[in-house]
């Protein structure tokens, strides 16, 4: 693991990729921009879905956290009248006060436990939502959920401009993820999940660490949800079901979780081949399956997700400049 | 890049049939119009789930429309103003989720060019809404909640679920008087609520005690013996199923059969139900209420009935697909087309606003089951459901036999007061939802 | 209202038995191999259209149908160990992941195969005990309700009694241990994998024309498999059984005297709290992490 010196190869990537990010849209069919804008906040799910396990715990709850925040900043702006951009940090705050409530009883709970028990409290959320017509629609949910204002000529309804939005806000949340795991409470996160016990011994709070993890990856959730509900108008509590938390899941998997680039790789190849390709090439009902093949091929001839691809790249190519020598590959899985 | 070569393309082929029509009037009396005409071709969206749990609302409704498309294309296409225009069905599976249900409609809208969009509705139409309403789509679908005053280009043109259930219970008042408690159960969802209300109104109206609270029960529930047994723990004469999907409605008969159930039970459809009626026994199912004709019904070749050849599509269907496969969305999606063809014709354009005027003219329209008028403001607050007679349907002797087309209007007209308390109560009028 | 309660009893106990079928399917495989089977309601949807298949479309006999339906989902999850599991056996994220993948194939498979729409099995029998006035049992349930109790009687005894059995045992409880001790892990991963889908299989034939069968069914049975195996202690196959029971009839009796709805808020309220009173299930071990 090569903490704390920056990687320039690193910092270059990253000039290019944002370069290709603003010039994107305009090289995508009107529908593909739509995708474009959910793939840009899904980025910034599965990412902050990282940020939670890197001590360690996986959960089955974010996508339910999402919602919360998804729901919380839709009732803020339609009930309460907030502005939306201001009821959009609220649901991300609320998203985040919940997880702090959730801590308590889960955090009692380690790995394959908290697992479940994350589940097991994403279920009661979803069936709070569904009971309780009064604010949250029930099983409708709710609709005609106001959108981002216009700024001047710029209407945020068209994919384009919330494009940009989008890409902004996730970039800065990114930004912000990235600067965490950097540090030293990121380094604490690694220690936790480690060695944790080792960690509790020098005197790590590893509860308030746990606690912080959880907090912090679910404020970016929520502000996920946000940024969707205002998009999309509409929500009901079967868009965040335990399916769409799988679909986290997969993407997390597939790009990899030892890098802070691996899932958002696995996002958007994932991503592209299912909504793009699959759907060009006219498979409509077969499509599932697929994408089935495409998941098992890929965790069963990619262990280490697709993350792992990118230094044996990077070899092929420092190979290519200079004399063959051994692969650095092998520096990332330790 | 891609999508400004895109335009330019589609400019260019403007281009061409424009120079076309100008040469097809400078040639007028020369060369026969359908020469020309019969190269144009209208693109009709099929936006609904293909995919997934919900798919069987969907893709069935899609097959109905390849026996439309083709008949109405072997017989030259729809006349529209001087030009033919063959029908072409583009699909997209929006897996019944409002975002991808979104940039469905942006394709189908910006990239396809369609003129038209016939969806399910439910949970995906408040994703299309706001595109719809920009881009003046006119967009159908089959659940007329989907309706509220702002939801102008919405039509709910064919079912008017679940108002039409009241001409079941009417039925069943003035031909079993002696049925008098009722009980009922439903999925908890979007189907399954205003379907109880506007049953708990129409055994109101017709004196019907209703003994016992509506059991709503999960829509993942596959186990219906306890369900069953509760409803039956009061004895009822009445077994009402609501709006129960076919996967409901087979396991409840046969717990209702198994548990000993002797008196009459109404449901709103009955797929498939000779499978039910081979679960149970005919003497069983004799009498069973329910809103959904086979096709093939004599009854809907009286002459005030709209939908085109019914028996001859039931026919092709059955050969297409197979006879097991027909069910309540299989005609409905094409008897839509029916009524947007029709007006297409009457106001000589494909273009969505003018469609739209042309099939409302005059506040009424030839619904499959005759000609109804477009309604809803009371409960929908939008006059854009299109609304007149349903056909109430029995199984006799192992087959379903459409009863008499009975009139909603006239209910309605007697009992809206009634309508309006029930729906009230579950929080399902327009201005209680979302 | 005696009758009332006694009927209820009747169909929790019908409901205990088919859950606990698959809840030890789940739990079997998941404490030998350590893998979450994600597709394990589809291997229950796999069994059903066995029979639709085999029974209602080529005429066998129903009996031989659902036997059919237990080897070939066996063969099924045989099928997922040795192409899935085993190359993923470090990597129990990697399991479930796959176990996703397999379970979007088999779901498009029946859909291709078998259309979206509910399938329709003749009933093999009409014939009912009446109990009590009114409180009837038919035989249809009354078989799985055998069946269950047949299929996981043999399942104790193997456990028990065999020299497999006890292997599979050791390795539930410590994989390394077991390998140590000259267990091949292989074989049995192979057999626990068999047997739990089997059980999942044989689940899903049984109940095939008590159900509607269709290719997303499997969703239905997982959420409840997954709180049942919560509850009774995550790699407890005595505690899958008790959970199964308490869970079948909690959920039918609030179905019966409240309804379904409040049913199942109940059952996963019964979840959360043996989740924060005891993490580990009602016969878990302190802790296994």
């Amino acid at each position: 693991m090569s903490r704390g010196k920056v990687n320039p190869w690193l910092w270059v990537a990253g000039i290019v990729l944002l370069a290709t990010l603003i010039a994107l849209p305009f090289g995508l069919s009107f529908s593909q921009r739509e995708v474009a804008v959910l793939l840009v906040i899904n980025v910034l799910l599965v990412s902050s879905y990282r940020l939670m396990t890197l001590t360690g715990e996986w959960s089955l709850g974010h996508v339910v956290i999402m919602g919360v925040g998804a729901y919380a900043s839709a009732l803020f702006s339609k009930r309460l009248g907030v502005p939306v951009p201001i009821s959009m940090l609220l649901g991300a705050v609320t998203a985040g006060a919940v997880a702090a409530l959730l801590s308590f009883p889960l955090f009692r709970m380690k790995g394959f436990y908290f697992l479940i028990g994350s589940f097991a409290a994403g279920e009661v959320i979803r069936l709070i939502w569904k009971y309780f017509t009064n604010p949250f629609g029930g099983p409708k949910g709710l609709k005609l959920i106001p959108g981002f204002p216009d700024i001047g000529p710029i209407s945020f309804f068209e994919p384009l401009p919330y494009y940009y939005l989008c890409l902004i806000v996730v970039g800065m949340s990114l930004f912000f993820l990235y600067r965490i795991e950097r540090s030293r409470i990121g380094l604490t996160f690694h220690a936790i999940h480690w060695q944790d016990k080792l960690a509790e011994s020098v005197g790590v709070n590893t509860f308030s660490y746990r606690m912080l993890a959880f907090v912090l990856a679910s404020t970016f959730a929520g502000l996920c949800g946000a940024l969707y509900v205002h998009y999309i108008g509409t929500i009901n509590p079967n868009r965040f079901d335990v399916e769409e938390m799988v679909f986290v899941l997969i993407w997390a998997i597939v790009g990899g979780t030892a890098t802070f680039y691996g899932p958002i790789l696995g996002v958007v190849v994932l991503t592209v081949i299912n909504e793009v390709i699959l759907r060009a090439l006219g498979f409509d009902t077969a499509r599932p399956m697929i994408y089935g093949f495409i998941l098992i091929a890929s965790v069963l001839f990619l262990p280490n997700g697709l993350e792992s691809l990118v230094p044996k790249l990077q070899a092929w190519r420092t190979s290519r400049r200079t004399a063959p020598e051994g692969t650095p590959a092998s520096e990332e899985k330790a | 890049m891609k999508n400004l070569l895109a335009r330019t393309r589609l400019d260019r082929r403007d281009f061409l049939s424009a120079s076309a029509a100008a040469m097809s009037v400078a040639a007028t009396g020369v060369v026969p119009k359908v020469a020309f005409g019969a190269e144009k071709t209208v693109k009709i969206g099929f936006l609904a789930p293909l995919t997934g749990a919900v798919a069987a609302w969907g893709k069935p409704g899609l097959d109905g429309c390849q026996i439309w498309a083709d008949w109405v294309n072997d017989a030259g296409g729809i006349k529209v103003g001087d030009d033919s225009y063959k029908v072409e069905f583009i699909s997209y599976d929006n897996e019944y989720d409002p975002g991808k249900a979104r940039a469905g409609a942006a394709k189908l809208i910006k990239e396809d060019g369609v003129k038209f969009i016939m969806m399910l509705g439910g949970d995906t139409w408040p994703g299309v809404q706001p595109i719809a309403e920009n881009e003046g789509m006119l967009v159908s679908t089959l659940l007329p909640s989907d309706l509220t005053p702002n939801t102008k280009t919405l039509i709910a043109p064919c079912e008017v679920h679940p108002i039409y259930n009241v001409t079941g219970v009417e039925w069943l008042a003035a031909n079993k008087p002696d049925a008098k408690k009722a009980v009922i159960c439903a999925q908890d969802d979007a189907l399954g609520k205003p379907s109880v209300a506007t049953y708990l109104a129409a055994f109101e109206a017709a004196g019907i005690e209703v003994v016992d609270d509506p059991l709503f029960f999960d829509p993942a529930t596959t186990d219906f013996a306890p369900v069953m047994t509760r409803l039956l723990s009061t004895n009822p004469d009445i077994l009402c199923l609501d709006t129960c999907y076919a996967d409901y409605v087979h396991p409840l008969c046969e717990q209702a059969f198994q548990q000993g159930f002797k008196g009459t039970i109404i449901s709103c459809t009955a797929d498939f139900y000779p499978k039910i009626v081979e679960k149970t026994s005919k003497e069983f199912m004799e009498g069973f209420i329910f809103q959904f004709p086979d096709f093939d019904d004599p009854a809907l070749n009286q002459p005030g009935v709209n939908f085109p050849k019914p028996n001859e599509f039931y026919a092709e269907y059955a050969k297409r697909y197979g006879e097991a496969e027909w069910g309540a969305v299989s005609w409905e999606y094409a008897s839509i087309m029916d009524l947007w063809a029709d007006a297409a014709g009457k106001a000589g354009s494909v273009e969505p606003a003018d469609v739209l005027k042309a099939m409302k003219e005059g506040g009424t329209g030839k619904h499959a089951f005759g000609d109804a008028k477009w309604w809803g403001t009371e409960l929908f607050g939008i006059d854009n459901a299109l609304v007149g007679n349903w056909p109430v349907v029995v199984i006799e002797n192992g087959k379903a036999v459409i009863k008499e087309f009975r009139s909603i209007p006239d209910w309605w007209d007697k009992h809206k007061d009634l309508m309006v308390k029930h729906m009230t109560a579950l929080g399902q009028m327009w201005n209680q939802r979302g | 209202m005696s009758d009332l309660i006694l009927q209820t009893i009747v169909n929790a106990v019908y409901a205990a038995s088919y859950m606990s079928l698959i809840a030890v399917g789940l739990v079997l495989i998941f404490g030998v191999m350590g893998v979450i089977n994600f597709a394990h309601g589809e291997l229950y949807m796999a069994g059903a259209y066995v029979v639709v298949a085999l029974y209602a479309e080529s005429g066998m006999p129903f009996l031989v149908a659902v036997v059919l339906g237990l080897v070939f989902v066996g063969l099924l999850g045989l099928l997922m160990e040795i192409s899935l599991f085993r190359p993923l056996r470090d990597n129990p994220l990697g399991g479930l992941i796959a176990s996703i993948g397999f379970l979007l194939i088999l779901q498009t498979t029946a859909v291709l195969g078998f259309g979206v729409r509910m399938a329709h099995i003749p009933p093999p029998t009409q014939e009912k005990i009446e109990l009590l006035n009114g409180v009837v049992l038919t035989h249809q349930r009354l078989l799985v309700i055998i069946a269950s109790v047949a299929l996981l009687s043999l399942l104790y005894l193997f456990l028990h009694r065999t020299k497999y059995g006890w292997a599979m045992r050791a390795c539930a409880q410590d994989r390394e241990a077991a390998a140590l001790q000259g267990i091949s892990l292989s074989q049995v991963s192979r057999l626990a994998m068999f047997i739990g889908a089997g059980l999942a299989g044989v689940a899903g034939a049984l109940t095939a024309p008590l159900v509607s069968p269709t290719p997303y069914m499997g969703h239905s049975v997982i959420v409840t498999a997954f709180i049942i195996i919560i509850v009774g202690g995550i790699g407890q196959l005595e505690g899958a059984i008790v959970a199964a029971i308490l869970y079948a009839f909690v959920h039918t009796f609030v179905t019966t005297f409240f309804d379904g709805v409040i049913a199942d808020i109940t059952g996963l309220l019964l979840m959360l709290m043996v989740l924060v009173i005891k993490p580990t299930g009602l016969f878990g071990a302190k802790d296994r992490v």
